[in-house]
């Protein structure tokens, strides 16, 4: 549960906020300096594109981590819009934005094939902004052997499920029940898989219970889905 | 002749890792890098390093698991080891003295020389 101390938020059993949030924007800053230092030596001309690229590339992904927080912070403040739309068309714009990220780390993303989906009802802004959480966390957890999926699902008869499944080193036990338990209720970074964003599932959690849904996790041999459930359309059973 | 220093890197940010690894080429310094823990263990196995440059948190065991695995072999307990973490304000030489850390570089202020300058430091 979220509590405000001072202005500052907090979580409940974990580090403030505050902390949580410029530890984790920490690591694409620390990269994108060590970029910036390489351009300084003599390099060829493919390195120095690679290099202008990765940081180009970089500085979005924290943009997009700048812009949840302060999409978080104002969530109590607005009511969001929900509507009826289709959760595989988020799936692949969110594919869309995150591709070029992927393909410079040597890795696949797309959406599942399945059947037509049922609509979701969401706020389009958010829920977009929940799956490309998921996907960049993916990317730091798949070692390449397979493509990070998003997959769109009906769930229970009256809920959507979109998730995104990586192909990565397994999470032991103990590390996954502390981050089940964690899942939507706290932003501490998860040791085992340093990369992904406790703070990012934080807000995704945030997201997702401003239009009553909810995220979770699935643990896997050779890897993660993180998923979110939203409201499916009961509009087709009005016709 | 002089044998050619050899330094595996331990980095789960593949493009900081191919920085590390850049850095090291252009002193003459010759490297590896591997993303994790159990890869490092494979590497080591595979050929004894000069140096390690370790990050911290990495993706399944952390890097004191994977320096508790190193000092349990006798072998393996003196390979110099140059920690490069963003939490370099939480740790102190002090506590990572024993698990061989020669030195801690701070990921957020460290220089390609300081890098360089780490290694030849503890190269034999």
């Amino acid at each position: 549960m979220a509590s405000e101390t001072g202005g500052l938020l907090s979580f409940d059993g974990s580090l403030p906020f505050l902390v949580t949030a410029s530890h984790e924007l920490k690591a694409p800053l620390a990269l994108i300096r060590q970029l910036s230092l390489a351009l300084g030596s003599e390099l060829s001309d493919a390195e120095r594109e690679r290099i202008v690229s990765q940081i180009t590339l970089t500085s979005e992904r924290a943009l997009r981590l700048t812009t949840d927080l302060s999409r978080s912070t104002r969530l109590e403040d607005s009511l969001f819009d929900l509507e009826p739309l289709n959760p595989r068309q988020i799936c692949e714009e969110a594919v869309h934005e995150l591709a070029p990220l992927y393909k410079a780390r040597g890795r696949e993303i797309r959406v599942a094939s399945g059947h037509r989906p049922i609509l979701a009802v969401a706020n389009r802004d958010l829920l977009r902004r929940i799956v490309l959480n998921f996907g960049d966390n993916a990317l730091h957890y798949t070692d390449g052997s397979a493509p990070v999926e998003f997959r769109v699902n009906t769930y229970g008869g009256d809920s959507v499920r979109l998730g995104v499944r990586d192909y990565g080193p397994a999470v032991p036990i103990d590390v996954w029940q502390r981050l089940s338990s964690q899942l939507g209720s706290g932003a501490q970074a998860l040791h085992a898989r340093p990369q992904s964003s406790g703070l990012g599932l934080y807000i995704a959690g945030q997201f997702a219970r401003a239009m009553n849904g909810r995220i979770g996790a699935t643990r896997h041999r050779d890897g993660a889905t993180f998923y979110v459930d939203v409201m499916a359309s009961k509009q087709l059973s009005l016709l | 002749m002089t044998k050619t220093p050899y330094v595996l890197i331990v980095e789960d940010d593949e493009w900081l890792a191919e920085q590390y690894e850049r850095t090291l080429s252009q002193a003459g310094i010759r490297s590896e890098m591997v993303p994790h823990a159990l890869a490092a263990i494979d590497a080591v196995d595979a050929k004894l390093p000069d140096a390690l440059v370790l990050d911290l948190l990495l993706t399944g065991p952390n890097a004191f698991a994977l320096l508790h695995e190193l000092h349990s072999h006798a072998d393996l307990a003196s390979i110099p080891v140059i920690l490069c973490t963003a939490s370099a304000d939480q740790l102190a030489d002090e506590d990572v003295k024993a698990y061989g850390v020669h030195q801690i570089l701070d990921k957020t202020t460290m220089t390609p020389g300081d890098l360089v300058a780490a290694i030849k430091k503890v190269l034999p």
